[in-house]
């Protein structure tokens, strides 16, 4: 557990320092890149919103694997979002090896609890979409944040949007 | 912990109160209908023994504090008392009513302590001023840190004096609270807001606290081993327990009324249904086994009926099951967006939050369903509502003032107070019975 928390914050503390340059590169894929990319792309983004909120680093959407949104109390994927997954899905397709966190989270209204239930059903909706597009269920874990590790704080509809997600972590090993 | 003052200050307690025939006939006709402000002075106690340093204005304070939580009486400012404590009689014989009857009071409060070492005694006794005769008294003794318990419990006895019933006050109040840093931790503290106690210091997320019927154990869910467990910890040594780490959620543990089972909310396939265990986890019975999410079960006071949220009819209401089994019932029927049950210890209503025009607002329902009725408008998001132990307050988490702060609410929603200040958020209250 400690060796992967150091692991997770230098790959952290790299992401950080390294993000100025590489925001732009998010859309590409490094599927088939050759020789050792040094670029977040390669390696998983590493730790999760709880490590990283008790670390103290802001909450972030890096990685190669991006966030799918959700509309108010509901955990149905919209076209966009299955969009997003099948990009997700071919990555983890082309990473056999990697396996991923689903974090399920919800904006800040409604009563904890509830939230805490809609974000494990966001988390599962993801990852069963995963698996019927082919990756195996054995790669794929899935948490529920409810609405307890926001991204944003607004009280307004883009933040909450933001925050109506499926986050996906995958730890670097 | 000391017993014998209990045993003391009930036998005396009976010498010292008004003959019972007076008592019938004040009880009602102290209060008149929708009372609001009647007008009482707390005096600071009289040193017998000197020493004890603020003990004698703390004690006044407290029951102050709680007073002003009821929405019935109006303090009087103590500047404006005439006497000292220290020169002054404490009795219906000693008692000089017309330095109180001039300041506007129709009720007083007055006694004595003294402090020998560690030993506190109170003498304590409630009078009505025009009147001019003594309505309770009682006599505490024990260690000098239950001060702010003997507070309590007078003014729980003066809520009996004024309303008939026993007043909620000698109890806790446990919450989640980010006060401390960024990590929402677990609280609790007398309902005076004094005895302020940290629980946990996990460095993590630790929400929904709950109670044990004895008021001396603690259910709560930590991610402080990743996944969200329930545990139980004793208010008293700390000593914990995990007694559900099923994997997912383990969320919103309540003890049944007679404390041998809990319900609580766990996760299968993303799926949240609602069980009940024993004290060491294991399974007793499922009280939902569908697609819908089912969450924040609640006790009703007989252990019979669980009330629950679920979204099975699109988005959350408030359903009923029994605990023995058969169909749950729906409660809520207005709004659409209903959670966070409630149930009062009186058992006839279910306390519950709805979302309504954007905010969240508190509401309570007859157990079958009829008479919604709203306590709290425009202000914010009210949330997470816990009944007082004699079902006429509950506290709440609101947003009104900015953070989330706590908040204590008569049950029609007609005198709210805020209970917590200062900084972080505080949420997820859950007052305790009665400490003994």
């Amino acid at each position: 557990m400690r060796k992967r928390l150091l692991g997770a914050m230098t790959l952290a503390l790299l992401i950080v320092v390294a993000g100025v340059g590489c925001s732009s590169k998010k859309k590409a894929t490094t599927s088939g890149a050759a020789g050792g990319g040094v670029g977040d792309e390669a390696l998983g983004s590493g730790a999760g919103s709880l490590e990283k909120y008790k670390q103290g680093l802001p909450p972030g959407e890096e990685g190669p694997l991006k966030d799918v949104h959700f509309a108010f109390d509901s955990y149905d994927l919209d076209e966009e979002s299955r969009g997003v997954l099948r990009d997700n899905g071919n990555w983890l397709k082309d990473h056999s090896t990697a396996k991923a966190e689903i974090e399920g989270h919800c904006d800040e209204r409604g009563t904890v609890e509830y939230n805490l239930a809609l974000g494990a059903k966001r988390a599962r909706a993801a990852k069963d979409y995963l698996v019927a597009l082919g990756v195996e269920a054995g790669r794929l874990t899935t948490i529920s944040y409810g609405e307890e590790l926001p991204l944003c704080h607004e009280h307004d509809e883009s933040c909450w949007q933001r925050n109506r997600r499926a986050h996906f972590v995958v730890p670097s090993e | 912990m000391k017993r014998s003052w209990l045993v003391v200050g009930a036998l005396l307690g009976i010498f010292m109160r008004a003959p019972e025939t007076s008592r019938a006939q004040v009880k009602g006709t102290i209060f008149g209908p929708g009372e609001r402000s009647y007008p009482i002075a707390l005096s600071p106690l009289k040193s017998l023994s000197g020493g004890g340093g603020d003990l004698a204005t703390q004690f006044a304070d407290i029951i102050g504090r709680d007073l002003s939580l009821t929405g019935y009486f109006k303090l009087l400012d103590r500047a404006a008392y005439i006497e000292k404590p220290d020169a002054s009689g404490y009795t219906a014989e000693t008692i000089n009513f017309d330095n109180w009857s001039v300041i506007g009071a129709l009720a007083l409060m007055k006694g004595a302590y003294t402090l020998e070492g560690d030993n506190l005694t109170i003498e304590v006794r409630l009078f009505d001023v025009y009147q001019r005769r003594q309505l309770a008294g009682r006599r505490y003794h024990g260690s000098a840190s239950e001060l702010r318990r003997m507070a309590n419990k007078f003014a729980d006895e003066i809520m009996t004096q004024f309303t008939g019933e026993r007043g909620p006050f000698d109890s806790r109040i446990a919450f989640a609270s980010t006060r401390d840093g960024r990590f929402k931790e677990i609280y609790a503290m007398s309902p005076d807001s004094g005895d302020l106690q940290q629980l946990t210091k996990t460095s993590t997320i630790n929400i929904s606290p709950s109670w044990s019927p004895d008021s001396r154990v603690l259910l709560y869910t930590s991610y402080k081993t990743r996944n969200p467990n329930l545990y139980a910890i004793d208010f008293f040594g700390g000593r914990e327990t995990r007694i559900s780490d099923r994997p997912g959620l383990n969320l919103g543990g309540k003890f049944s009324p007679d404390g041998t089972k809990i319900a609580l909310t766990v996760e299968e396939n993303g799926n949240a249904d609602i069980v009940v265990v024993d004290r060491s986890g294991g399974l007793v019975r499922r009280i939902t086994d569908n697609w819908s999410i089912d969450v924040s079960p609640t006790w009703s006071p007989d252990g019979r009926q669980i009330a629950f949220t679920s979204n099975r009819a699109g988005g959350p209401q408030i359903y009923v099951a029994g605990v023995d089994g058969g169909e749950a019932r729906r409660v809520t029927f207005t709004g659409t967006y209903n959670t966070s049950p409630a149930w009062s210890p009186k058992g006839d209503r279910i306390a519950y939050v709805s979302r309504l025009d954007g905010g969240f607002n508190l509401f309570t329902v007859k157990v079958d369903g009829g008479d919604p009725h709203q306590l709290t408008q425009g202000t914010g998001d009210n949330e997470d509502p816990s009944w007082a132990p004699d079902g006429r307050y509950l506290v709440f988490s609101s947003s009104r003032g900015g953070h989330s702060k706590l908040f204590v609410t008569d049950a029609s929603g007609s005198s709210q107070v805020q209970l917590t200040h200062g900084g972080g958020d505080d949420t997820s209250p859950a007052w305790s019975r009665w400490l003994d």
